[in-house]
Formats: structure tokens, sequence, C-alpha cells
């Protein structure tokens, strides 16, 4: 019976193999007998890999202690949601979980697409079944969870296991991790679809148009996925850190930036035909960077916080990497002469030279993370001592990549398609500058010297008011002729085109966190020993510890600390900071901080523990951090507004000159648009 | 009875200040200063010697401790960090220091921008420049003639 799992993930790998011999060899040779069939072995491979995850998922809720991942990740006492989660917990557990996602995923493609782009299709099914075998190999030989434990030959169960890592039994830890990996492995699928059109010389765009939901939902996943891990480390590390440059955090950054880039610059290929080499280039670096990601996180390569341990699957990953980069190269340079650019750029300052701006930003933002993460070891290399690249680095490289970023996101909506006058930006730039001058004034004014903060307050205020003119231009001139309020005329406005103002919503929630990001400037922190009913002050707030509650249950025994809150001598609030430390395992210790959540900072309280009869608190004031969640919220429902269709149905005409009579001039430049 | 009332309340100011003080910063503004620069290197967290989070670090904790034990002997910042760099090498910094190889970690992402912008500049020459445009067959030019006289033709 323990066999089964391991079994129908064997069969799983099996299958996968076939699909792609059988959707090239069927393509190749004309047999769509074979094609269909390869089809099915998708099917067929979801269905086995389902049963070996619920086989796990049994395993892990009956704590069926015969299985080595079990023991070793789940023990009896723990609530039945973190035996669950338990399930991507571990490396074993979490590369299943990527392969079911990707099962998933290609027989969802494969179902949607069973009569459509029936070119394409064998191609875009070989290329998601050959990562898919790639994982499949992974989890059936180098790191199978269905490994049991024995002695000689007999199979023996431990009698408890050594439960999940304290830090991961908290709710967010449910979603995080499958939330990202939706996000990485979703991006496989405009890359498949990239890799079918270029084998089969696609001379449209039909890649970009099938995949341009795919690409969105994934990027929605990616985003959901990093900032829901950064709001776990807020509120779990047990000092406020949301964000802290680890190599594993940056993994799941450098593919969101690549897919950002992406769905700007796609935009081009949409509207005017141009940077389609680019496209491919960007679409690609996206599944590389995903797959890097996962290498980077289990292979040992480099130090993280979080990486799983050490394991053997690293040179698996770095062969898969140069492979398919390799092929990738080729396929592109081959197939240079399909992705010729249909139209040429009319000015310098045009909304396409801001798209290039912003990929170029994004991309030297994404180079730097990448460089900074990659450094320890390449210096190592090449000078033979170990060095560190820590927090402040990527801090002072990339803080003013992305007030530059920002700046952009501002100037993008007001330059024109094709161009615009010196006249025009004068016009259209003129009280978002103002704005942003003013208030960057006001609050120096005010005492404010930080020079990043006072910038990045000032061009959160010019992107604001830049979308703010956008969407009140557009809602007057429906209220104009509608007879509608403002309020109904800027959501049918959004209505008609969903994508124009989803993504305006999503800039709003990017400033939103931009100045989440920058309360940071103004943290203020003290960590004391503190006797029972001594008063210290931080801030504005005077605390008093007035008691220490200790308890256990079967899986904890804990110990939380009642602090009273002051303000101006009144009492506003108490919070309980707890200290647990987990009977399972080696008896690990984890903290439950206890934050008053305001807009304007939060009060955030750590029990640290107990020194010479006396709580060890570390309290914390986090300016503004609220903005980065509540941003968050702006970022899914603009996104979610993108993916809803738009009323109207927007055609962008594509015009070229195809050739000229002889006896007529010719034209200086060539038309686009 | 005032002067009671004055006195109390200058008593309980008093007391209350004084349980202020029982309270102790578990970090000197001082170690925190000099350990900002240095790098934690217990292999849990990323942060520096003077932020790491973790109050009973194996690496943290005692080079606090020692920090503080040098600043007391009245030693300089940049001394006490050559001390931790001269036993761990340059590991210990929390940032490569900006000389020799490790020059390569400050400039490349500048080198990566600018030539991201001459890539740019590149192509917009290069987008900019009108393609060649072929010369039209007559006969072809004559047949979408006789076409759009036929569709007129078929208005009137």
């Amino acid at each position: 019976m323990e066999n089964l799992g391991a079994l129908s993930l064997i069969l799983a790998f099996c299958l996968s193999i076939y699909a792609v011999f059988g959707s090239v060899v069927g393509k190749w040779k004309r047999r769509p007998f074979l094609v269909k069939s390869a089809e099915r072995a998708v099917y067929a491979q979801w269905g086995l890999q389902t049963f070996a995850a619920a086989f796990l998922v049994y395993a892990l809720l009956t704590c069926d202690f015969r299985l080595a991942y079990v023991a070793a990740h789940v023990n009896i006492a723990m609530p039945t949601l973190y035996k669950f989660t338990a399930w991507w917990g571990g490396q074993e557990g979490s590369l299943l979980l990527w392969s079911w996602i990707l099962a998933c995923y290609s027989a969802i493609v494969v179902w949607q697409n069973r009569s459509k782009f029936r070119e394409m299709m064998p191609w875009v099914t070989a290329t998601l079944m050959i990562t898919q075998a790639f994982f499949l190999l992974l989890i059936t030989y180098p790191m199978s969870p269905f490994e049991v434990l024995a002695v000689g030959k007999e199979i023996r169960a431990v009698p408890d296991g050594n439960g999940l890592n304290p830090l991961l039994q908290y709710w967010s830890m449910a979603i995080h991790p499958p939330t990202l990996y939706l996000g990485y492995v979703g991006f496989i699928v405009p890359f498949a679809f990239a890799m079918g059109s270029l084998i089969t010389r696609q001379p449209g765009d039909s890649w970009i148009h099938t995949t341009r939901r795919w690409t969105l939902v994934t990027w929605l996943f990616q985003s959901m996925g990093i900032l829901i891990g950064a709001g776990w480390a807020y509120a779990v590390l047990g000092w406020g850190g949301y964000w802290g440059w680890d190599p594993v955090e940056n993994a799941s950054l450098l593919p969101w930036i690549t897919a950002t880039a992406f769905l700007h610059s796609v935009m081009m290929q949409e509207k005017k035909g141009m940077m389609k080499v680019w496209n491919m280039v960007l679409v690609s670096a996206t599944f590389f960077l995903c797959i890097f990601g996962t290498f980077l996180t289990r292979s040992g390569v480099v130090s993280s916080v979080h990486a799983f341990a050490q394991s053997p699957i690293g040179p698996y990953f770095a062969v898969f990497l140069s492979i398919h980069i390799a092929a990738t190269a080729w396929l592109i340079l081959d197939r240079l002469g399909y992705l010729k650019s249909e139209a040429h750029l009319e000015s310098v300052l045009s909304r396409e030279s801001s798209f290039l701006f912003n990929n170029l930003i994004l991309l030297a933002s994404c180079f730097s993370i990448l460089w900074g993460t990659m450094f320890p070891v390449i210096s190592e290399a090449v000078t033979g001592e170990k060095i560190s690249v820590d927090a402040p680095f990527f801090n002072r490289v990339n803080i003013p990549i992305a007030l530059f970023l920002l700046l952009l996101t501002g100037v993008g909506p007001l330059i024109a398609w094709r161009r615009s006058s010196f006249e025009s930006l004068k016009k259209a730039f003129l009280w978002p500058t103002a704005g942003g001058i003013v208030l960057a004034g006001v609050l120096f004014g005010l005492g404010i010297r930080h020079p990043y903060a006072l910038m990045s307050f000032g061009l959160c205020f010019f992107v604001l008011i830049t979308v703010a003119i956008e969407f009140l231009k557009g809602a007057r001139a429906i209220a104009a002729k509608t007879g509608q309020n403002l309020l109904r005329a800027m959501v049918e406005l959004t209505h008609r085109n969903t994508r124009r103002y989803g993504g305006y919503i999503v800039h709003v929630a990017i400033v939103m966190m931009f100045i989440g990001f920058t309360g940071a400037a103004f943290n203020k922190e003290r960590t004391l020993q503190v006797a029972m009913g001594d008063r210290f002050e931080l801030g504005r707030y005077q605390l008093k510890v007035t008691e220490i509650k200790e308890g256990q249950n079967d899986n904890y025994s804990w110990g939380h600390a009642v602090v009273e809150i002051y303000q101006g001598g009144r009492h506003i609030d108490t919070l309980t900071p707890e200290q647990r430390l987990y009977s399972a395992g080696q008896g690990q210790q984890s903290s439950v901080v206890s934050i008053r959540r305001r807009l304007h900072e939060d009060l955030y309280l750590n029990f640290a523990g107990m020194q010479d009869g006396k709580a060890i608190i570390q309290a914390y004031i986090f300016p503004l951090v609220g903005w980065i969640w509540l941003g968050f919220g702006a970022l899914v429902f603009g996104t979610l507004v993108c993916l809803v269709p738009s009323k109207v149905k927007y055609e962008f005409a594509k015009t070229r000159v195809m050739g000229v009579a002889q006896g007529v001039a010719k034209p200086k430049a060539v038309q686009g648009d | 009875m005032t002067r009671r009332a004055g006195r109390l309340a200058l008593l309980l100011i008093a007391s209350y200040l004084c349980l202020a003080q029982v309270s102790s910063d578990f970090i000197a503004p001082a170690v925190k200063r000099v350990g900002m620069r240095l790098a934690c290197l217990c292999g849990a967290c990323k942060n520096s010697v003077g932020d790491c989070p973790m109050i009973g670090c194996h690496y943290s904790a005692p080079a606090r401790a020692r920090i503080g034990q040098m600043l007391d002997k009245g030693m300089s910042d940049d001394a006490i960090v050559a001390v931790f760099v001269k036993e761990q090498g340059l590991k210990a910094l929390v940032v490569p220091p900006a000389e020799g190889f490790n020059l390569l970690a400050w400039w490349m992402p500048v080198a990566a921008v600018l030539i991201g912008l001459l890539a740019i500049y590149k192509w917009i020459s290069h987008m900019r420049k009108p393609a060649p445009v072929p010369e039209m067959d007559p006969s072809v030019l004559d047949k979408y003639r006789d076409s759009i006289d036929q569709n007129l033709s078929k208005l009137e």
C-alpha cells in the first residue's frame, strides 16, 4: 500500500515522456492520433499525480509515520491545518506540489485548446511535458516524498514525528507557498506558447493573445505569494521585517520583475507590432528565472534563511536550465526573420519610449538583485574569500532604481502613443509635478529631512495626480454625454477599457506600497529588560508590563506578557506578545507578536523571553506599514479588473506601407498604427 | 493643603521617573552604531550585528558584548570593525568593501543601466529609420485601381 504513491509518480513520469514523444513525432510524421494520445497522456499523468498528492496528504493527516517525509514534518499533536500544510513544509513535498500544479496547468491548457491552435499545440504540449518530466524525475528518484522508514527489509514506523517548523505553523503559511507556486509554475504556459509559436513560425501574435490572461493570472498569483510571504515575515519573525533581501525572497522577485516588464512591453507588440524579439526574451527569461529560483532555494548554492537543506538536486537543475537556455537562444536567433517589427518609432517623445525606459529600469532592478544575490558566490570563486551582501547593499542600489520606476509609473500615462508635443507634455505634467513638489516642500517644512523619503512621497503624489487626472478626464466626458454622476461614470469608464483602468488601479496600489516602504525611514525601536510594573516609553506611547501568563497545550507551552499601552497618560490598549516552546522535535521556540495596527503606524511588540526575572520586550513603531497591506488589496482588485472583459472591444489597426507606385513621392517615414 | 498636594505631585513625578529608569535598553546606541557595519554571521538571518533581533543569537550577542568592551577601552568604530574583519575576513562586513574585485558589486548595476541606455539609443535610432520601401509593380497597382473602380461603379 505504502508504495502506491511512488508507483503513481513513476507511471506519471513515463506518461509525461510519452506525451513529449507523442506530440513531437505525431506532429512531425503527421499522425494526428499520436498527438491526440499525447494529449490524453497529459490528462492521465495529471490523474496519477493527483492520486499521489492525495496519498501523501492522507498519510500526513493520519500521521502515517512509516513514511520518512511524514515523520520528519508532522507530529501527532499538530493541528489538522498544519498537518495538511506540511505537504509543502519540506523539500520533497514542496517539489510534489510544484509538479502537481504544473500537471493541473498542463491539463487545463490542453483541455482549453483541444480544438484550437492545432499547429502549435503539439509543441506547447511537448514543452510543458519536458518540464513536467524533469520535476517528476526529481520526485521519483532523488527526492521522493514516499520514502519509507525501514530496518533491514522490514518497514517500521516511529511513534511520533518531528513536527513542522514552528515558524511555518501560522495561517498565512497555508496560503503563501501554494500561491507563490501557482505564480512560478504558471509562467511556463506563456513560455510554452512562445516556443510553440517560434517552432511553427507563426506569423502573427496568436501566442500573445492566447496567453495574455494566463500571464496576468500568473502574475497576480506571484504578487500575492510575495506579499503574503512579506505579511508572514512581518507577523511571525518578531522584528517586523517584511523584506530582508534573502536569496530566496530575491528569487521570487526576479521572475515577477521580468513578468511585469513583459506585461508592459507586450502592449507594444499588440498595439504596434513592435518588440517581438524582446517579448520572446522576456517571457523566456521569466520562465528561466522561475526555474533558477527553485534551484536557488533548494541547491544550497547560496546561504539563505529559507533554503531547504542542501540536496543533491542542484546539478539536475543546472543541466535542465543550460539545455533550455541554449535551445531557446538558438530558436529565437533562428527565427529572427519572423519576429521583425511591423511599425517604426515615430517620435522619442511617445508612450512607446516610456515603455522602453520602463523595461530598462525593471531589467536593471532585476539584474542588480540577481547580481547582489550571486555576488558572494562569484566573489568567492574569483578571490577565494567569502563576502556578505546583505540588506544595506540591496537598499543602496535598488532605492534609486525604484524611485525612478515610480516616476515612470506617473510619466507613462501622460504621454500619448505615437508622438507627443512639448506643449502637450508641459500641459499634462504641470499639475502632477506641481503637486509632487508642493507636497515634498510641505513635508520638508514639517521637519522631514530624509532625502529619499521626501522624493518618494513627492513622486507618490505625482503618480496619484496623474492617475486621478486620467480617471477624471474620461469620466467627465462620459458624464457629459450620458448624464451619469462622476462616480458612476468612472465605473463605466473602467468597464469600457478594463485593462487600461485596471492597470491604473494597480499603479495606485504600487504607490500605496511605496508609501508603506517609505515609512521604514522613520522606524523606531527599543529592546528592553523590563521588570513587572515598569513603564517605558517608545515614541508617544508609554508601555507597562503588568503580568506574565503561562500555559500549555498538547503542541506547545506558552508564556505571554500583558503589556498595557498608554498615550498621554490615557490607557488606549492592551497587547499580549507571546512566546512558544514546541514540544515536538528539538523543542523549538517561536514568537507570536502582538500588533496595534493603525493606518499611520503600527505599534509592534515581541516578547523575547525572560532574563534575570525581567521580561525582554522588543518594541517597535513602524510608521505607514499598513499601506503595504492596503496596497496589496488594491493590487489584487486592480488585476481582477484587468481580467474582466472590456465592454468595448478595441481594435488596434496596424497600417504598414506595402509599397509605392512608381512616380509617387516616397514617404519620409513609415507610418505605424 | 495646596503645598501638600504639590509635594505629592512632585513625589509622584519623581517615582514615575525612577520607575522609568528601572528598565534598561538591551543594546547601547554606540554598540548598535558599530554593529550596523558588521554582518550577523549566525546563518539564520541576514541582519547586521546592530539590528539582529534574536536575543540569544550565538553570533550577534557575543559580538555586541565585544564591541561594548572595545568601546569602553576607547577604540574607534573603524578599529573595532577592523578587528572583526581580521578575525572573520571580509564576510564580517555587512556590504562588500568598495575595493579590488568587490568594486564590481557596486559598479555592475550602474554598468547595466548604461548598457541598457545604449541599447535603447541604438534601438530608437534603428526604429526611426524608414524601412526600405519596395517599388510596386504597376500591374498590381492597376489591379487595385480596377477593383476600386468596380466597387465605385456598384455604388453608383
